[in-house]
């Protein structure tokens, strides 16, 4: 409600009330009578050019709802603002959100539930999509995110550097190579060809590559009660020692942002890329000779760090009926699309789609789906997940590895002291 | 919310009523108060209001998520005190601020005397030093870190085109501040100079006059005239900058994040931080209230130092 | 410099010869100022080169074929043109309303008598030290509780609350003599419509200069509407550009696009106003 413009009498000029005449149209605008779905996600690699399409799909399809779509910065950026307008009330009425960060983002609170019957009738229940996936999206007993996608921790290769470095088997696709040693024979023979790096790493956030690493080492983090840090150091440890190598031995950049890591893969300094599987259609516009692979089981088992995006209807202080059906059917309508989505890279949820042919004659898609099973989310906690503070304090400490500032010893202390003290802060939520 | 206003109250009061002030006792003696209301009452919506409840805040477990609000007492101050992140940031503020305000007083110093001249040339130099100070934060920030860029960045490009070793100036912990402090003198060094030139344009040319009949050559003109007399502008400058340069936020959240490692983050940062991505508005609060009281020391500390030496001149 | 090998006719009463110091601080003056331009040219420079282009290393210095790709895709996106919309709604209303109350304010405290006006005064004076960075939490706190965030007010208000606005100008109008008032008064003026016909005409000159500066801050302003707007759709354009990614993938040259268009305003405007600006930074910064 915006303060009475009697207020600001003394200008009594027209100047300015012809200024608050503008400001009555705009500010307040309404847009007719149709109902709007302003949508919030954090694509901002190749998938996010990849739901721009999508969306131009259903803005055609759809010219009777009134849709807006933007993409926020990835990480803090988004989910702070996404927090803050869940508080302010004028929320979107719908945004994307990672399944790692539902319980941490009080959904009784600031997301509004998920209305079941509504997404029946949109033709979406809870059998299209595997138990575990919708389990995990239901907070006291109530249905608040729809389960889009899995995105697993995957290898990108570049089919021309690596055929030349002889990584190719007789069909044409990488030798699957297990075992540290094998891993850095990998590794060096793909820089032997490209001169310059291995692999590109966003090493400004390396969570990720470690979060593998020690899951593929069967490490814990929190005990059953998520209180007490229980970190195997000797593993961690082992992990860390390990990414400090690939850059001392000049495999991987010592320094590399997000967008780097894109640039290095794409420009042919790094013949290899370690990354969520969701650069394909950045790669792909390129036209790049590349495919993609499960990252290799470097240490004991097939772990591989991921996530998953859901759909969320975020808190809002007067909800529209009529837009909050029309958000639902987006909802739907994006899930029975969600095989042009999966050919972006992510694994789709919805059942009917990860079955059906046409997401199975996707490649490179095809040659990674298979570790979905095997994803591992980030330790449970209201200050964990894709974008939160736990992997914060990981970029932070972890970075340094990679550029030499710091020792894996003093940067593991550094993140097991910082997660201390987020386990010691009382939970906010 | 409705306000009345002046009109409304001082109706055309004719001087003579006025100054008898004998027909409207009431609107001769509150009448001015209605001049100050619009004012009043934005300042004290939107300054002592939260500056009030801000303080409120920091006594509770208030949350950005809208589930608690609980009476903690001081246990958000002894949490203050015993984080160690808010003593870095702050660190991080200081040394910033120490780091960014001789530059941004010297070369603003330098700067005026170079452009003091007329003509198409004094404006193109005074266009040239100014101009970035009208950018918003945002655009500086892009291009300054596209120019840091490893690998394909203007710098870099620089750097190892001269044979030497490239430099990743933002992800690095000990060069990470000084390419902020470098952004921000190109950015901000504009105000300074300004200030300065405004300072030299007021020294009357008969002093110069007078000077060169003495028979002062340039330099000595410079150190026993021009410098002395600005001595005045260059306090007023540095008490406007250290205040500045201890309220960085932007340029840093846009440029590192705070990052390398936190090396950069500012206490603001970490008041917004807490705040809006942690949700502890509670705790966010104190914060401010310790920033808040670091700023009003210095600024009183200032103010009593330099009108004190306004007064000794 | 071939202006300094000649015997330079000068309009000054002092005569000026073309001495090796002063040749040397003018070289001095134009280097420093390349090197001032030079951050501007290189961002217009990459926002004109194909994407390709923008990584390749080493680093080429002139795009090799230029094109306005990046500036259409950035135009196409949508959002600059709203948040340019924002910016200039915010900006305009800031400081006609930051004039407006600050006017009426410091003639209250300058020319009027009433209970309270030396601690009203002094409370106001002692908010110049309050950074506004320290009040974001609880000021959006307030906002929420008063429906505000994703407002044009939300932005608007808080940054009309400017003490030290009040301030300069009540000096400034300590300064003007009270007999061009009392005249007006003789006349049969009210003391409003004193401020606006008698008071305002004379201060013409620090209300231009501090209009100025108060569009360039308001629209240059990151924290507080970067705090208070959370819908891509009410940004302004510094937060707009730092929170909202139009474009996917290598994007160098968009992102300079994006930069010289956002910058460009401004620009324009300083250039137009520069005597403007320089002598208000005298006059308000020297005096005030």
């Amino acid at each position: 409600m915006p303060p009475d413009p009697a207020l600001f009498r003394p200008g009594r000029r027209a100047v300015l009330g012809g200024l608050l005449g503008a400001l009555a149209l705009t500010g307040c605008g309404t847009l007719g009578s149709k109902p709007k779905v302003r949508e919030w996600n954090l694509f901002g690699g190749g998938d996010g050019a990849r739901l721009l399409q999508i969306h131009q799909q259903y803005v055609a399809e759809h010219p009777d709802v009134a849709f807006e779509a933007h993409t926020l910065a990835w990480g803090p950026p988004f989910y702070t603002k996404l927090a803050m307008s869940a508080a302010g009330g004028r929320a979107p009425e719908v945004a994307t959100l990672h399944l790692s960060r539902l319980k941490g983002f009080s959904p009784t609170t600031m997301l509004d539930p998920i209305p079941v019957d509504l997404l029946a009738d949109a033709g979406v229940t809870e059998s299209d999509f595997l138990p575990t996936s919708w389990n995990r999206a239901i907070v006291d007993g109530k249905l608040y995110a729809v389960p889009l996608d899995t995105h697993p921790f995957v290898l990108y290769y570049n089919t021309e550097i690596c055929k030349k470095a002889g990584l190719l088997g007789a069909d044409g696709k990488i030798k699957t190579v297990k075992g540290v040693d094998a891993f850095f024979d990998m590794l060096k023979a793909v820089k032997d060809v490209t001169g310059k790096f291995g692999a590109s790493v966003e090493t400004t956030n390396p969570w990720r590559l470690w979060w593998t690493l020690y899951g593929q080492l069967e490490g814990k983090f929190f005990d059953e009660t998520g209180t007490r840090l229980i970190l195997d150091d000797a593993k961690a440890l082992e992990a860390l020692s390990l990414m400090a190598k690939l850059a001392a031995d000049g495999l991987t950049p010592r320094s590399s942002n997000y967008s780097a890591l894109v640039a290095q893969f794409s420009n042919g300094e790094a013949g290899l890329s370690f990354n969520g599987e969701w650069e394909v259609t950045t790669y792909q516009t390129a036209k790049m000779p590349f495919s993609m692979a499960p990252f290799p089981v470097v240490y004991d088992v097939p772990k591989y760090a991921g996530d998953a995006h859901t759909f969320v209807l975020p808190h809002q202080s007067n909800r529209n009926k009529d837009d909050t059906k029309a958000t639902v059917e987006y909802i739907a309508w994006m899930l029975k699309h969600s095989a042009e989505w999966a050919a972006g890279g992510h694994v789709p949820a919805y059942q009917p789609v990860a079955k059906s042919q046409e997401y199975l004659n996707l490649k490179p898609q095809a040659e990674y789906r298979s570790v979905a099973p095997d994803v591992l989310f980030d330790p449970d906690a209201w200050f964990s997940g894709s974008g939160a503070q736990l992997q914060n304090e990981a970029a932070a400490a972890f970075s340094g590895v990679f550029s030499g500032q710091a020792t894996p010893k003093a940067a593991l202390a550094q993140f097991k002291a910082a997660t201390q003290k987020l386990l010691d802060t009382p939970s906010p939520v | 919310m409705a306000v009345e206003t002046p009109s409304r109250v001082t109706p055309g009061t004719s001087p003579t009523a006025a100054k008898a002030g004998t027909g409207q006792p009431w609107k001769e003696r509150w009448g001015g108060l209605f001049f100050v209301a619009p004012f009043l009452l934005l300042f004290v919506l939107f300054m002592l209001w939260p500056i009030v409840s801000g303080l409120w805040n920091s006594f509770f477990n208030t949350s950005l998520a809208g589930v608690k609000q609980e009476f903690l007492g001081l246990q958000n101050w002894q949490d203050l005190f015993g984080d160690p992140a808010v003593w870095s940031s702050l660190k991080n503020t200081l040394v910033f601020t120490a780091m960014s305000t001789p530059p941004l007083v010297i070369i603003a110093l330098i700067m005026a005397l170079l452009a003091n001249r007329k003509g198409l040339l004094g404006w193109l130099l005074r266009f040239s030093y100014f101009a970035p100070f009208v950018l918003p934060a945002t655009v500086v920030t892009l291009i300054w870190v596209w120019i840091y860029q490893p690998g394909f960045g203007l710098v870099n490009g620089l750097l190892t085109a001269g044979g030497f070793a490239e430099i990743d100036w933002l992800n690095t912990e000990n060069r990470a501040m000084l390419a902020v402090v470098i952004t921000t003198v190109w950015w901000t060094v504009g105000f300074n100079f300004l200030l300065y030139l405004a300072a030299l344009q007021g020294i009357p040319a008969q002093v110069y006059e007078a000077a060169q009949i003495d028979g002062a050559n340039g330099r000595q003109q410079l150190f026993r005239i021009t410098l002395p007399l600005l001595s005045r502008t260059t306090g007023l400058i540095v008490v406007l900058q250290l205040v500045a340069s201890l309220k960085i936020f932007d340029q840093i959240y846009l440029m590192t994040n705070g990052g390398p490692n936190y090396a950069t983050r500012p206490i603001i940062q970490y008041i917004y931080e807490s705040g809006f991505t942690s949700y502890r508005i509670g705790y966010a609060s104190a914060i401010s209230y310790l920033f808040f009281a670091i700023i009003v020391i210095v600024a009183v500390a200032q103010f009593k130092l330099f009108s004190g030496r306004g007064e000794a001149e | 410099m071939t202006t300094a090998t000649l015997p330079a006719a000068t309009k000054s009463s002092r005569p000026v010869r073309w001495t090796f110091p002063k040749a040397a601080s003018a070289v001095g003056a134009v280097i420093l100022a390349v090197v001032w331009l030079v951050p501007l040219l290189w961002a217009l420079d990459t926002s004109l080169k194909p994407e390709p282009e923008t990584t390749r290393a080493p680093i080429t210095w002139l795009p090799e074929a230029p094109t306005a790709d990046a500036y259409r895709s950035v135009i196409d996106q949508g959002d600059l043109i709203r948040w340019f919309f924002n910016s200039t709604i915010v900006s305009v209303l800031v400081t006609t309303l930051t004039l407006v109350v600050s006017v009426l304010a410091a003639y209250g405290f300058s020319r009027t008598k009433f209970p309270g006006r030396k601690v009203l005064f002094g409370l106001i004076i002692a908010g110049i030290l309050v950074p506004p960075q320290v009040l974001i939490v609880p000021l959006f706190q307030e906002m929420t509780g008063l429906g505000l965030v994703d407002t044009y007010w939300g932005m608007v208000l808080p940054q009309v609350v400017a003490p030290v606005m009040v301030f300069v100008l009540k000096k400034f109008f300590d300064g003007i003599s009270r007999d061009y008032e009392d005249a007006a008064r003789v006349d049969g003026a009210s003391r409003r419509r004193i401020v606006w016909s008698v008071m305002v005409p004379m201060s013409r000159p620090i209300l231009v200069a501090v209009s100025i500066f108060t569009f360039i801050g308001a629209w240059n302003n990151f924290l507080w509407p970067f705090i208070v707007t959370t819908d891509p759709s009410m940004m302004t354009i510094p937060v707009g550009l730092a929170n909202v990614q139009g474009s996917y993938g290598l994007r160098y040259a968009q992102i300079m696009a994006s930069a010289v268009l956002g910058g460009l305003p401004l620009l324009i405007v300083y250039a137009l106003f520069q005597r403007h600006v320089v002598r208000g930074v005298g006059d308000a910064g020297i005096k005030g």
